[in-house]
């Protein structure tokens, strides 16, 4: 197989994920950022220990100003930015009929799963 | 409040130095929340492998659109760093806190150890395609992870390394970078700016395979992530920016010295 016609199309994925990342880290800092302003602002000791994620709490902390809301938010966009970019690499190897890279993306995100599944099952 | 602005302080710094020596934050933040914070090792390595992904999420997404990073042979090593991160944040859990503790210690050793022996080849000409006499593979991944100026080989052995590299990630909330990187230059014959780049990419998915191991067992703390976390990024973005105006022989030299002092610390905190 030779490189040119299969590298080409291949820099707007790049691209394209390149940019998810980017955005994805910034938006995840800025929440945290936030959360941290909050926190100072409480003058919360932030080695006393912290709520642990609850889920369904997210929104409630936000729309209450809680530090933990942001930070716990930021944290998640920020754990999901990498797994995002694995998705839209997978849609872009399908639309492009590049089967092999298309299930090594699945198979990351079946991996990944996999340590949410086991890592709660453990705990 | 105060105690918040020094996890961003110790971030900043973390962040900075790391960027500046190729570090990654992780190699110094566990040894600063350990050390100087006295938290438990695991929640300094899940705190850390949050700070990976800041790092690995703001470099990969700059390398991806200048085409330094190669996504193909990234997503291919990655299933297998992923895969030696689920192992190792399993592991971890298993071993004793000193073990995990001297086990830092170790790599601490080998990372100063591997900056003296970048510090002496600094300044030769870097190394943009790889030529040697074995003639290449010709499976489907070398040809297709090959880039245009360089040919992939020895997939299956650049894989067993991506998953050592994995384990050791979760193990100790590093990006695995010291292990990736020669994995894929020297065994691979990925010119060392793709692997560094490629590393890099590779290193936010591997780490939150760690991660989500951690999160479940309560492990990560959001009131010390976040403000270490906001702080490596600042740290990261500031060196990456003066990282060129920079003479690093000097800075490289007392960090041998600080990361041997921290090793030795992180022994007798082991033995304690």
């Amino acid at each position: 197989m030779t490189a040119g016609p299969r590298h080409a199309p291949a820099l707007d994925l790049d691209r394209t994920v390149g940019r998810l990342l980017t955005i994805g880290t910034y938006a995840s800092i800025l929440l945290i950022a936030i959360g941290c302003v909050l926190m100072f602002a409480a003058r919360i000791d932030p080695l006393a220990g912290g709520p642990a994620l609850e889920p369904g709490l997210i929104i409630d902390d936000i729309t209450h100003l809680r530090p933990a809301g942001f930070m716990w938010l930021g944290l998640v966009v920020l754990l999901f930015t990498p797994i995002a970019r694995v998705v839209v690499s997978l849609f872009g190897y399908i639309s492009r009929g590049e089967r092999t890279m298309a299930i090594v993306s699945v198979l990351i995100l079946v991996v990944i799963a996999a340590s949410i599944v086991i890592g709660n099952v453990e705990a | 409040m105060l105690l918040g602005l020094w996890l961003i302080g110790g971030g900043v710094a973390a962040g900075f130095f790391g960027s500046l020596l190729g570090l990654g934050g992780g190699t110094l933040i566990v040894p600063l929340l350990t050390l100087v914070f006295n938290l438990p090792l695991l929640t300094a390595v899940g705190v850390s492998l949050i700070c990976v992904i800041v790092t690995s999420g703001a470099s990969a997404g700059v390398f991806l659109e200048r085409h330094v990073a190669n996504l193909r042979l990234g997503m291919t090593l990655e299933l297998f760093t992923a895969i030696g991160a689920l192992i190792g944040g399993l592991v971890a859990f298993l071993l004793p806190e000193r073990a995990l503790e001297g086990l830092f210690a170790v790599l601490l050793v080998y990372t100063s150890l591997s900056m003296a022996r970048r510090g002496r080849v600094a300044g030769g000409p870097e190394e943009e395609t790889v030529v040697d006499g074995e003639p290449p593979d010709d499976t489907f991944f070398d040809a297709n992870l090959s880039g245009p100026t360089y040919r992939v080989r020895r997939v299956p052995a650049g894989a067993a390394g991506s998953v050592g590299a994995g384990v050791v990630s979760a193990l100790l909330g590093i990006g695995g970078g010291i292990v990736k990187v020669p994995v894929m230059h020297l065994v691979m014959g990925v010119p060392l700016r793709v692997a560094t780049a490629t590393s890099n990419l590779m290193m936010g998915i591997t780490a939150s395979a760690g991660a989500f191991i951690y999160l479940s067992r309560g492990l990560i703390d959001p009131f010390v992530a976040s403000p270490t976390a906001l702080g490596v990024f600042v740290g990261a973005s500031l060196g990456s920016r003066v990282v060129h105006r920079i003479d690093l022989r000097i800075l490289r030299g007392l960090f041998i010295a600080i990361l041997l002092y921290t090793a030795l610390q992180m022994l007798l905190r082991a033995l304690s």
